[in-house]
């Protein structure tokens, strides 16, 4: 019986494994003088990577929201921002611009998945019972007016400017770059890790179940006893702490926040990755976030063959981007790895 | 500048967004679906509109013609390439795709268009009215000078000639009356020898129409870009739900309430914060959608 066999069966405990794992590694490259020399041309690819981790925490609450509810929430970005906002305004030492409290981070980073959740709390309990496509607006709307508000009370957000001096831990530990940015991937890889483990864990349990018939039929999940708002209330309460968490390891990563990381687009790059992978499958929502977020790195390396301006291609790749959400949900509404049964999109 | 001025600007910006706001409440209630892409609609409008300026020898009406021509033969052609394909499978699906394609749409303008900004060259005069005494009270001027351009008549009248012709045909015409019985109820519609496609067409091109005309009127106050539409579609999809998703005389009223609200929040925030008055009407719109989901006159959007 090889070591291989031993291992656990679920996803979740791979997930879970592979996770410590990787926080593991991380720690090792950020508590000890081991150092490691990176290619130039892999920095794009760790930049990238790390984004790509923190989104996919981003994607997994959404995919709890939308994909296992079917709570259309096309605000994600503000649960996002709010997060990363409570976190880097506690923690911020000697910002320029706006409050910055200088406290320990954990205090931050619990502060910003408290405050994204009561925001999510807050949103839910009033437009919960909204029809699928007047929720997206009100949530829509939600995240244009934190947008405003956060580039227009400059004492306090810091204005277009946003937040500077914002500690960041695993910086501080690491003086020598590429090691920095390997451990900084492989310690936020981890935690998305265990967080895909945590949502696979939740949404197995009976408890997954309960949500994935409201989605299927919210009438008949009441007829059966199930408090459908509560539990609809939950779970787009678990999505914007998480949404909130994932905006709190940004600001620790990015060690500044501004209204500019937080615009629409991040909502649209989450949308469409967890469409283009298969809502309700969390696997398949981070590989289709991969595919979306690889885009990138195929026009930055195109950029540098071919002989048009960065305005353009960026306008390019949009094009592609909405380009790919329309032909998802037309040809394979499903996405690419979701059960087209189990969604009830099967035409 | 006092309150008076203000309202001015605010009747304005209401007109403009009446007329758009018409063409996206029809599409949600005859196709039933939120057109997020409506922005682009208008953005193309009003880039028509300025080609058309620009060569055509005319003076502005035939720009504006061409404008509204040109909008409702994109709007048709959008249609029934993007969304009439996917008209069984819901209204989250196809706001997505609306969403997905106005993302698209809206870099294609860029890319062709540029990034700058482009703006019409009109002949105005000005009609000043200076004798008003100020009543100030605090920072605000209750009443003061203002003045009116013969742009801002332009856009009130245009205003004034859709809701007209608007009601006309909704009332009058046999196309209205279809349009009317479809939003009521599709299937009684078609029993009753509708031909609910044809309906369907016939509403994305008067949408279309109206998106051109108020792209121009729209770029004549502002500018002409990529963002023109989008930075307007918020308030366009706030004054559709104000007035109750799906009633064209609704959206007419929450769209000169929604520029109101804008124009007054403009005169009373500190000049700090100005930026903060478009935030308002999504304020308005998440208050609506809390007190009186069904708006000012319309159905019910809640499930439970």
């Amino acid at each position: 019986m090889s070591a291989l066999d031993r291992l656990p069966s679920g996803h979740g405990d791979r997930a879970l494994i592979a996770g410590v794992v990787c926080l593991l590694v991380g720690a090792l490259f950020a508590l000890t003088p081991l150092r490691v020399q990176l290619p130039s041309a892999f920095y794009v690819f760790v930049e990238v990577g790390i984004l790509f981790v923190i989104y996919g925490v981003l994607v997994l609450g959404l995919d709890l929201q939308y994909g296992h509810t079917g709570l259309v929430n096309f605000g994600h970005v503000v649960f996002f921002a709010v997060g990363a906002y409570a976190t880097a305004m506690l923690s911020a030492q000697d910002t320029f611009a706006g409050i910055g409290l200088g406290y320990p981070w954990p205090l931050g980073l619990a502060a910003g998945v408290i405050a994204a959740a009561i925001l999510g709390a807050a949103v839910s309990l009033t437009s919960i019972r909204l029809r699928g496509d007047f929720l997206a607006i009100v949530t829509l709307a939600t995240a244009e007016i934190f947008h405003s508000v956060f580039v227009n009370f400059d004492n306090i957000f810091g204005g277009n400017v946003g937040i500077l001096g914002v500690p960041r831990p695993i910086a501080a530990l690491v003086t020598d770059s590429d090691t920095r940015l390997v451990a900084t991937l492989l310690v936020l890889g981890g935690v998305t890790l265990l967080t895909l483990a945590i949502v696979t864990r939740l949404t197995e349990a009976p408890y997954g179940r309960v949500l994935r018939a409201i989605r299927a039929d919210e009438l008949v999940t009441r007829s059966v006893g199930k408090s459908t708002i509560t539990y609809k209330t939950q779970a787009f309460v678990y999505g914007a702490a998480l949404a909130g968490f994932a905006g709190g390891l940004f600001a620790l990563y990015n060690g500044a926040v501004a209204p500019g990381f937080f615009t629409i687009q991040v909502t649209v790059t989450v949308w469409i990755g967890m469409l283009l992978g298969g809502a309700a499958n969390h696997r398949a929502v981070l590989a289709g976030l991969a595919i979306i977020m690889g885009l990138r790195l195929v026009s930055r390396f195109a950029l540098d063959v071919t002989p048009v301006s960065g305005d353009v291609f960026a306008s390019i790749r949009l094009i592609v981007v909405g380009l790919i959400l329309v032909a998802v949900i037309r040809y394979r509404p499903a996405g690419i790895w979701g059960d087209p049964q189990e969604l009830g999109v099967d035409q | 500048m006092g309150l008076l001025q203000e309202l001015v600007f605010g009747l304005v910006t209401g007109s403009y967004i009446a007329i758009a706001a018409i063409g996206f409440t029809l599409i949600y209630g005859i196709v039933n679906m939120i057109n997020f892409a409506y922005g682009e609609y208008i953005s193309l409008g009003a880039f028509i509109g300025f080609l058309a300026a620009n060569t055509l020898p005319g003076p502005l009406p035939v720009a504006v013609v061409a404008a509204m021509i040109g909008g409702g033969v994109v709007s048709i052609v959008l249609a029934r390439g993007f969304f009439t394909p996917i008209n069984q499978t819901g209204p989250v699906p196809m706001l997505l795709t609306s969403i997905g394609l106005g993302i698209a749409l809206r870099n294609g303008i860029r890319l062709v268009g540029g990034r700058s900004a482009r703006y019409f060259e009109t002949d105005t005069s000005t009609f000043r009215f200076d004798a008003l005494p100020d009543i100030p009270i605090g920072p605000v001027d209750l009443l003061g000078g203002f003045f009116v351009t013969s742009e801002h008549l332009i856009v009130i009248g245009s205003a004034a000639a859709v809701f007209a012709a608007v009601h006309l045909l909704l009332t009058r015409t046999d196309v209205g009356i279809a349009m009317r019985a479809m939003g009521d109820d599709e299937s009684l519609a078609r029993v009753r020898g509708i031909d609910t496609q044809l309906i369907r067409d016939s509403v994305w091109i008067l949408a279309g129409v109206l998106a051109g005309l108020a792209g121009v009127l729209m770029a004549v106050q502002t500018n002409v870009s990529a963002d023109t539409g989008y930075s307007h579609i918020l308030q366009i999809l706030s004054a559709a739900i104000l007035g109750g998703a799906g009633s064209p005389y609704g959206a007419i009223l929450g769209a000169y309430v929604i520029g109101l609200v804008l124009a007054v929040s403009t005169a009373f925030l500190p000049s700090s914060m100005t930026g903060l008055s478009s935030a308002m009407a999504f304020v308005i719109l998440i208050a609506v959608l809390l007190v009186k989901p069904s708006g000012i006159a319309g159905t019910e959007v809640r499930e439970a």
